[in-house]
């Protein structure tokens, strides 16, 4: 592939702007992000320091905010946790910043999948239509789609701390289990790779129907357990809004973390990521939306590339 | 198949397109109708693309509002202006639509061409087609030939002219609110045209009808022309007829109408000038600072500076800064941000000290201390106006403690406005009460919560620096950082790292030398990869202020030993450190 670090960094400065990437370039970047994924494992491993995200859905003044707060790429490590994109409004520039950070410095950010990271799904929430209306075609869409299947399904951080959007699944009792799963694929309606992306932790026993007609709900007995086995300290996952940014449940054993603020525009959260240091200290960086002012951006008019 | 006939092929394909079932695909089609048009040559275009277009029209408005915007750029097209007349039926239909952006982009166009037509031209097939959509008993098509007038009227003989002052005044009286609305809209554009005589005459009667509507939708848009007509009628005029209006409008009982007046007072004073505004218009902008709206006022508030300008220090004191006053603690956190703005820019209008510590201080030092930090930041970031003015004694006295006391503000923003308004604060104070208890804030910053702060920090330390010189490094600030250099925490050591670097380039060579740049080269061996890459990073800047000698004999070593790193990036980021001493 032509592209060089240099030119990386002008589409990383360009998305900074808000600004979009033409067809090509974003081809360009989904392949060269798929060379890199593709190597990556089910279960990424990851070496602290690294701050870890929840949800952001499009929401893209709020990740400039969130770096702003949390400290810059690649200053510092990075783990987001899925559904970058779907609700907000720029859902595309959102994604594709984040997927060239990830060209540009693989070993600084990592990327799991989440349960919008689908192709059903973004039909349905709004990066489907976005990328109609921001391109006029479904190319881009098409590429960004593609990239999903190659997303890994969790991180585990030194060890110990297990990255994950959803919850856990009745059919994996160890991450080995996760290893083995064949990830490159649109997510299924089942089975533990959707149940990965989809379940939600409950102040219950045992396992519980998901509301969300996907996934389970899990108690804390069933959490206690998986971590007791596989030896981890805690799970760290997103998935759900959580009005105060993050919330702790079973004991500590289980933390959500969400990172959009004022979700939707319009619920009044705050949002927050987990910074944990290399001593693994926890240390969580709450934040809220970004002023108004910053989203005065000038409704982009698209071309289109002459067919001759 | 002969060679044109391939050349044709793809414009076959996409007059096909322009039937697809697929709106995105018709989209597309349409959007390169030029180029369509082009392929088929002017004969053709007029004679089978443009009736085909005429009956498209039932298409969806995304489609539609592309469709008329196309038909805009179509004159060269169709072979050139004698033939442009054929572009109006299709765009008069697109005019009658029910979806308005589609109605306005067809106006837009058909304006668009007209300015290109002849008088002749326009008086054969332009004017009879305003004419038939303003009598057309649908409103829509009213509201839009609204738009249509202005353009043809200078170009029209006077028979045509009085026909088209007819219209546009009927327009007016339409029993539609709509389109009275539109009409009002364009009302500017439309006097813009007419002859100076008619402007006192005609146009100001139908000026004073539109106020008196009885729709605040209605009035609302001829408050919005004001500006435009006073331009119009200059200072005799406005004064006679404007004037009265806006004076009437500022007391109007729909808030929305108060609010178009609040908007225009700046542009009208312009016009009257000087002396009526004070004598009139000042009662009118204080009325407005005390509406019950609070969406009033802060429109008033916003164009206090410029208001306050034009009538002086003097009316200001007396009449406007007591309602700035009575504002600053008002119920919504919208206007008591709006008057932070407005108390600071209103400032050098005073040129006397003493009337800003007596008038303008208490007002800033309550907003200072505001709950709603928008309030606090506008204040924060216009701080540099008021203090050069005040003298550093009632700085020091009286905005010191207030700013200290946001230092630590939990809004990170409004920590950021203090730190960037710290140089300034510097260079008045000077070196010696600066090093206290603010010298401490500076150093503190570095261990703030948030990335930007820290990093904010560090500059402001470079810039101090600048100003204070290397001495004041040396005794003050690397006395309380370089213990902190091998903190547990990376990101601790990381910041202050990041201020080493940021100040070694502008300390003396000594200092650089003989304690920054070994406390920097120290961290090769952190085992945080991002601390030893951004290590490199900065060594990068601070390679260009050392001797070349030290550079080849320390520096060169340490950045090739980063070359054999494990981490990928600190290898990345040594070697094009090592580029800048090549280079």
């Amino acid at each position: 592939m032509s592209s060089s670090s240099s030119d990386l960094d002008n589409w990383i400065s360009k998305l900074k702007e808000c600004k979009l990437l033409d067809e090509t370039q974003v081809r360009t970047l989904c392949l060269r992000a798929i060379d890199i994924l593709v190597e990556e494992s089910n279960v990424q491993t990851i070496y602290p320091p690294v701050t870890i995200c929840g949800d952001i859905h499009g929401q893209f003044f709020d990740v400039l905010e969130l770096f702003k707060v949390g400290g810059e790429c690649p200053q510092k490590n990075y783990l987001f946790m899925g559904d970058f994109v779907d609700r907000g409004f720029y859902s595309v520039e959102t994604f594709l910043l984040l997927l060239a950070l990830k060209v540009r410095y693989p070993d600084r950010i990592f990327l799991i999948r989440g349960n919008h990271e689908s192709r059903q799904i973004t039909q349905v929430y709004g990066f489907y239509d976005e990328c109609l209306r921001k391109y006029g075609t479904l190319n881009v869409w098409r590429y960004c789609v593609e990239v999903f299947d190659y997303l890994s399904l969790a991180a585990l951080v030194d060890g110990v701390v297990l990255g994950v959007h959803g919850g856990l699944s009745p059919s994996i009792s160890t991450i080995d289990r996760v290893r083995s799963i064949d990830r490159k694929q649109e997510v299924p309606h089942e089975g533990p790779m959707c149940d990965l992306l989809w379940s939600d932790p409950e102040e219950m026993s045992g396992w519980g129907l998901s509301p969300r007609g996907a996934g389970y709900l899990f108690g804390g007995d069933i959490c206690k357990h998986f971590n007791y086995i596989n030896g981890l300290g805690f799970i760290a996952r997103a998935h759900q809004l959580v009005m105060e940014g993050y919330k702790w449940m079973f004991d500590s054993q289980l933390v959500t973390v969400w990172s959009a603020p004022n979700y939707c525009y319009r619920c009044g959260n705050i949002a927050s990521v987990l910074e944990l240091d290399d001593q693994l200290k926890c240390d969580f960086k709450v934040f809220t939306a970004a002023p108004h002012e910053l989203h005065h951006v000038e409704m982009r008019k698209i071309t289109p590339s002459y067919f001759l | 198949m002969t060679e044109s006939s391939e050349d044709l092929y793809p414009i076959a394909v996409l007059i096909d397109e322009l039937k697809n079932d697929d709106i995105v695909i018709r989209l597309n089609s349409l959007r390169r109708l030029t180029i369509i048009a082009k392929a088929l040559g002017p004969e053709r275009t007029r004679e089978e693309l443009i009736p085909f277009l005429s009956e498209s029209t039932e298409d969806e408005d995304e489609a539609l509002t592309v469709l008329a915007e196309e038909l805009g750029n179509f004159v060269p097209v169709v072979g050139g202006v004698k033939f442009a007349f054929h572009l109006l039926p299709p765009l008069e239909s697109l005019a009658t639509v029910e979806e308005t952006v589609v109605r306005e982009k067809a106006v837009e166009s058909l304006c668009k061409i007209a300015e290109q037509m002849d008088g002749g031209a326009l008086e054969l097939h332009y004017i009879p087609l305003v004419t038939r959509l303003a009598k057309t008993e649908w409103f829509t098509a009213r509201v839009s030939s609204c738009g249509l007038f202005a353009v043809a009227y200078e170009k029209s003989s006077d028979e045509v002219k009085q026909e088209l002052r007819v219209g546009f005044n009927e327009l007016c009286k339409d029993e539609t609110p709509m389109v009275r609305r539109a009409a009002a809209q364009q009302l500017g554009k439309y006097a813009e045209k007419l002859e100076k005589e008619r402007l006192m005459t005609e146009v100001m009667t139908i000026f004073a009808e539109l106020c008196e509507d009885d729709q605040d939708s209605v009035r609302l848009l001829a408050v919005g022309t004001c500006s435009a007509l006073a331009k119009l009628l200059g200072k005799e005029g406005s004064t006679s007829k404007i004037l009265p209006a806006v004076q009437k409008f500022s007391s109007d009982k729909s808030w929305r109408v108060r609010y178009m007046v609040a908007q225009q007072v700046n542009e009208l004073c312009d016009v009257i000038g000087k002396e009526i505004t004070m004598a009139e218009l000042v009662t009118v902008y204080v009325n407005l600072l005390k509406d019950n709206e609070a969406e009033v006022r802060v429109a008033a508030a916003q164009k206090a500076g410029d208001f306050c300008g034009f009538v002086g220090g003097a009316l200001t004191l007396t009449e406007i800064l007591p309602c700035l006053k009575e504002l600053s603690n008002d119920t919504s956190q919208h206007v008591r941000a709006a008057i932070a703005i407005a108390v600071m820019v209103i400032a050098p209008i005073f040129d006397d000290g003493n009337e800003i510590e007596t008038n303008l201080l208490p007002i800033i030092l309550t907003l200072l201390r505001d709950e709603f930090p928008d309030v606090r930041l506008n204040i924060i970031r216009n701080l540099e106006q008021v203090s050069k003015i005040i003298g550093i004694q009632l700085l020091q006295k009286n905005l010191l403690p207030a700013i200290v006391a946001l230092a630590e503000d939990r809004h990170w923003r409004v920590r950021l406005a203090i730190i960037n308004y710290f140089p300034l604060l510097a260079r008045q104070l000077g070196i010696f009460s600066f090093n206290d208890i603010l010298g401490k804030l500076c150093i503190q910053w570095l261990e703030d919560s948030v990335a930007t702060i820290r990093t904010a920090a560090a500059q402001n330390l470079k810039n101090l620096a600048e100003d204070f010189g290397s001495d004041w490094v040396q005794e003050f600030v690397l006395p309380k950082m370089l213990d902190k250099l091998q903190h547990p925490h990376f990101l601790l050591r990381m910041t202050i790292m990041e201020a080493v670097g940021a100040m070694a380039t502008v300390v003396s060579s000594e200092i650089l030398q003989t304690m920054l740049l070994p406390e920097l080269m120290k961290f090769n061996k952190d085992k945080v990869p991002n601390v030893r890459f951004h290590a490199c990073r900065l060594m990068k800047d601070v390679i260009p202020c050392v001797d070349p000698a030290i550079v080849s004999s320390t520096i060169k070593p340490w950045l090739a030993d980063m070359q054999d790193d494990v981490d990928h990036d600190v290898r990345f980021f040594a070697r094009e450190a090592e580029m800048t001493i090549r280079g």
